[in-house]
């Protein structure tokens, strides 16, 4: 296989110049093909040998770069479904008659689930304010297919321990199998949730349509 | 003509290019035999001027033959040659070092011209530096015919010093190690074959055309036990005597440099001072081999004084000589000097022991002559070889190397460098390959510069900023100004961290107010020696480089060592 | 762009009529010239193949007190930021080594021979060894400043030649100059040259940029010559056809630069330009 200059000091990790240079000093087995130097692999690899120089000669496939599927929010909310009048009347019942009613996530899992979310909870509030929670789970859901975020309005406010004290009826749970994806769910809603205009839209008890409208068009305004 | 062309190419290409040893020792002898040649030829002009001069010698006016001749010389180096003026083997490093070996063809020549009007008028120099000089560059000038690569020329170069010495002396084995142990400073086995046969070559031109067998006849000696002992004694006495021709030479080349006389006026002044301790002490005068032949046959006719006169004398002559714009080596005034001493030496020891059976005075000027080249050039095995082939026995060897080891090590602990390094080392171009200098040397600042980097315009605002900020992986970000592209500053995430943290700040601030304008910047024409000493002195990890005003790229340590550890492998590769 | 010129300051009227060209000629290429002011007679230049000792001429050393700021008032006159380059490294004490690192190096006709040689067209030796081992273009500059208000190459289909059409048609996008190629067939015809700037991919390049082709038949080399604007930088290829055939039938660069005072742009055997 016959390689160029340019080949060659991409492989050894230094500039054209410097393989020219060594072309110069006489330091590489190399032929002239008119006026342009070319490298034999095979001879390429005995040097390498010679000299203990780590040399692989094989084409690298460049990985592709990890494509970050960014979901959109409007798209996680349509996953995870939105549900309404949720009873319950502490944080923990609560959070176990949200998740029975979420239908996305096998019924295998929903014990342990619940529990990790608990866990989450007695850590610190996920209790944002003005109302709003984001419950989640510290480890990622591997055997979730995608990512989805479950909205549950309860049917009376709950004492969550907030942030602001003030007690929570809506209910934003992020479920991610990925924890990039997780992050960036996160920080979209926060982006969200940070407009005064949606978090009292909120309040208004909207069907699952029109939450998902007004949803799409904040996701819009926001820069990332 | 094509036709011939292609066809001359290809043969060329199949042959050479199949194992370039072979083409390499092919050229090497023809290297060799040129040297050979031009050794040969200043050897016989000289022995023939210096006869026809001979009888004239008793007259007066005698004196101002070398000043005549160093005057001569030094015109036709400057005006006529116009070759700058520098000693020669330090020039032939120097190429080495820095460009591969690439010598001037007019070095060929030039320097035979001119230490032949030196020495055949008398000067006090000798003829191997200008030989080298010239087989050097017919070495070189071989290898830019053919086109070969720098590996290739160093060792043409090689060949051609080898072939020189060897003439010379008719010393193949000297040639060879003084090629290998001074000129090109690196044993390496590709380089040792060519330039042995080369040395070969050198010898078999000098024996066809001058058929003595050795340059200085003499008996066989007698060393015993004795001798050895005092081998201690005249080791330390050529130590100093070698320190003290050094520093001579350098200190009357400094003061020639500083006196007001134009470069002729120098040339005859030194010349005629030559002239003059050669009207009362012709020892002094030109190479001296009659003399040290007459030392080591044991018929030398100074008595014990007139002989530790004639060193200093010698000494003296020879600053003069080349110091003040004469041209030649200090090879043969060293045998001399070293005979000298060691004939002084051996009458004091018979003086003082008389009863001690030592060897004859011949031995000891032989021991002298190592002792001295060992010293000055503080190159050990070539005084040993020399002195060995030259004499043609090895019956001296074992005081040989006793003498030259001890010598050699008390000047490098005086005086840390030879002679012909001393101004290398000085002016920072001593490089030996596989040496740091070497590698900081050969590394081109353009072969490390990172130049992906994405700049910002001095008018962007913090924000926009840190959005970019959380899409990028660089640590600093070249400020650059709209439309110019002229640098004007650095950000580093580091020092921003304070204000990337405060959202409040995201709309307050144009980039160019938080920049670093005070970064220190390199430019290309920097070598990577001084960007390194300023990333030292200015404790940085990376340093952009900016060239009239453009932005060009950043260098950063970590790419240093890789580059640095990848040149050090490959520049003292196995080939 | 960052390209570099080196120029060779001569501190005397005729030198300061070159060195007003060389600014003249970066500013409308967009380059920056770097001035060496000579200390000493001599330099060496390294190549990769071949040192070449520079024997620069008295006139070179004249003044040297009033060099820099001489050059610094000519280089203010043409509004461009002085640089100047002083040598690091010496093989001998009066003989710097001249880095080879530059994108292009100005020359007077003859480094080393009097004005009045150079009047009439006469190029040195040792210009003509640093253009056979150059990798960059040689300028060579009129006796008197003339600015060029067009750019010519000369085609005459050898790889040199190539070169040089590559390096004009990069000075044309840079200056924004109009170019014309002119090409003397020896022995063939129009198409000929045409296929060849085809196979080397250049004919867009060249029918964008390019003004006039003119092409004209062996005798009429002189009329050739006439023709082309007196005001216009003549870019060409030297030494394309092997060493034998130079010396014994003399080489087009010679005969060009002995009659027409326009500046030239010189691309030697070992130049490679990229567009």
């Amino acid at each position: 296989m016959e390689l160029s200059v340019f080949d060659l000091s991409k492989h050894l990790g230094v500039a054209p110049n410097t393989i020219e240079r060594w072309i110069r000093q006489g330091k590489l087995p190399v032929s002239k093909k008119g006026t342009n130097y070319r490298f034999q692999s095979n001879e390429l690899s005995k040097w390498a040998l010679r000299n203990n120089i780590n040399l692989d000669l094989t084409d690298k496939e460049t990985p592709e770069k990890i494509q970050e599927s960014n979901i959109a929010l409007s798209d996680a909310v349509q996953n995870g479904g939105v549900y309404c009048n949720i009873k319950g009347n502490d944080v923990n019942s609560v959070l176990k008659a949200c998740l029975e009613k979420i239908s996305e996530i096998p019924d295998d899992f929903k014990a342990d689930l619940l529990e990790r979310l608990i866990e989450r909870e007695k850590a610190l509030s996920t209790g944002i304010g003005k109302g709003i929670a984001i419950p989640h789970p510290r480890e990622q859901l591997s055997y979730l297919k995608h990512p989805m975020i479950s909205v549950c309005f309860l049917d009376q406010p709950v004492d969550y321990k907030a942030l602001d004290n003030q007690p929570v009826s809506v209910l934003f749970f992020i479920f991610c199998p990925v924890l990039k994806l997780h992050l960036h769910l996160l920080s979209v809603l926060s982006f969200c949730l940070r407009d005064s205009r949606f978090t009292g839209f909120l309040k208004s008890n909207p069907d699952p349509i029109a939450l998902i409208e007004k949803i799409k068009i904040l996701q819009k305004a926001n820069p990332i | 003509m094509p036709a011939i062309k292609n066809w001359y190419k290809t043969v060329y290409q199949r042959l050479f290019h199949l194992d370039d040893r072979l083409l390499l020792i092919i050229a090497g002898s023809i290297a060799g035999i040129c040297s050979g040649l031009a050794a040969v030829v200043l050897r016989l002009s000289l022995e023939s001027v210096l006869e026809w001069l001979h009888p004239f010698r008793h007259y007066g006016w005698a004196f101002i033959f070398p000043a005549v001749g160093a005057l001569l010389s030094s015109f036709y180096l400057e005006k006529i040659a116009r070759e700058g003026a520098g000693h020669g083997v330090p020039e032939v490093i120097y190429s080495v070092s820095r460009y591969g070996g690439l010598l001037r063809f007019r070095s060929s020549y030039s320097r035979l011209i001119s230490s032949f009007l030196t020495i055949g008028s008398g000067g006090s120099a000798g003829p191997e530096a200008p030989v080298v000089m010239s087989g050097s560059a017919i070495g070189s000038s071989i290898a830019k015919f053919l086109s070969l690569n720098d590996r290739q020329r160093i060792t043409l170069v090689g060949c051609g010093t080898a072939g020189a010495i060897a003439s010379i002396f008719n010393a193949p084995i000297a040639g060879l190690v003084f090629s290998i142990e001074v000129i090109l400073g690196e044993w390496k086995f590709v380089n040792i074959i060519p330039i042995a046969i080369a040395a070969v070559a050198g010898a078999q031109v000098s024996q066809a055309i001058i058929p003595e067998r050795v340059l200085f006849f003499h008996q066989p000696f007698q060393v015993g036990f004795p001798d050895v002992l005092a081998c201690l004694c005249l080791a330390v006495v050529t130590a100093m005597i070698s320190v003290l021709f050094t520093k001579v030479l350098r200190q009357t080349g400094k003061i020639a440099k500083k006196s007001a006389f134009p470069l002729w006026g120098r040339a005859f002044i030194g010349g005629c001072t030559v002239g003059i301790i050669g009207m009362f002490m012709p020892v002094v005068l030109a190479e001296g081999y009659s003399f040290i032949q007459s030392m080591i046959s044991g018929t030398f006719s100074m008595g014990l004084f007139l002989a530790f006169v004639a060193v200093f004398a010698k000494i003296f002559a020879t600053a003069m000589t080349l110091g003040w714009g004469g041209s030649g080596g200090i090879f043969a005034p060293c045998l001399l000097i070293g005979s000298l001493t060691g004939i002084v030496f051996h009458k004091m020891l018979f003086a003082l022991f008389p009863t001690v059976g030592c060897a004859s005075e011949g031995a000891y000027a032989l021991l002298g002559m190592t002792g001295i080249i060992s010293g000055v050039m503080q190159a050990p095995l070539t005084g040993i070889f020399l002195i060995v082939e030259i004499t043609g026995g090895y019956e001296t060897i074992l005081p040989l190397i006793v003498v030259s080891s001890i010598s050699s090590t008390m000047s490098h602990y005086i005086e840390p460098a030879s002679f012909y390094f001393k101004e290398l080392i000085e002016r920072g171009q001593f490089l030996r390959p596989g040496t740091d200098a070497r590698i900081l040397s050969d590394l081109n600042i353009r072969e490390l510069i990172e130049t992906e980097f994405v700049t910002v315009s001095e008018n962007m605002v913090f924000r926009k900023f840190i959005e970019l900020l959380k899409t990028s992986g660089q640590n600093f970000f070249p400020v650059i100004e709209d439309g110019s592209d002229e640098y004007k500053g650095m950000i580093q995430i580091s020092g921003i961290r304070r204000y990337a943290l405060d959202p409040g700040m995201y709309d307050m601030i144009f980039l160019n107010q938080i920049m670093d304008t005070e970064v220190i910047t390199a430019s290309l024409e920097n070598d990577l020696q001084e960007v390194l000493d300023m990333m030292d002195i200015n404790n940085m990890d990376s340093i952009p480089i900016v060239e009239n005003d453009q932005f060009i790229g950043m260098i950063s340590k970590t790419r240093v060592l890789d580059l640095y550890r990848r040149e050090l492998i490959v520049q003292t590769s196995v080939h | 762009m960052n390209y570099k010129l080196l120029h060779i300051f001569r501190n005397t009227p005729f030198g300061r009529e070159t060195f007003l060209q060389s600014l003249y000629f970066c500013k409308t290429i967009n380059a920056f010239p770097v001035v060496y002011i000579p200390k000493s007679d001599k330099f060496l230049m390294y190549f990769s193949n071949d040192a070449v000792q520079v024997d620069l001429d008295h006139s070179y050393l004249t003044s040297p007190d009033t060099a820099q700021s001489h050059a610094e008032a000519l280089f203010n006159e043409m509004d461009i930021k002085p640089m100047f380059y002083a040598p690091k490294n010496f093989t001998a004490s009066s003989l710097p080594d001249i880095s080879t690192n530059f994108d292009y190096l100005c020359c007077p006709r003859s480094v080393s021979d009097l004005s009045s040689k150079i009047g009439l067209g006469h190029i040195g030796p040792k210009v003509r060894r640093i253009i056979k081992h150059a990798t960059f273009p040689i300028l060579i500059t009129s006796p008197v400043y003339k600015p060029w208000e067009s750019i010519s190459v000369f085609f005459g289909g050898s790889k040199n030649a190539v070169t040089a059409l590559r390096l004009g048609l990069k000075t044309a996008m840079s200056s924004g100059l109009p170019l014309d190629i002119y090409t003397l067939m020896e022995k063939k015809d129009e198409t000929f040259y045409r296929e060849l700037v085809k196979n080397e991919g250049l004919t867009e390049p060249v029918s964008q940029l390019s003004r006039q082709w003119y092409f004209y038949k062996k005798p009429d080399f002189n009329t050739m010559l006439y023709e082309v604007p007196h005001n216009s930088l003549i870019v060409l290829g030297a030494y394309g056809h092997g060493i034998i055939r130079d010396i014994l039938l003399g080489s087009k660069m010679e005969q060009i630069q002995s009659t027409v005072t326009n500046n030239l742009l010189i691309t030697g055997p070992h130049c490679s330009i990229s567009l």
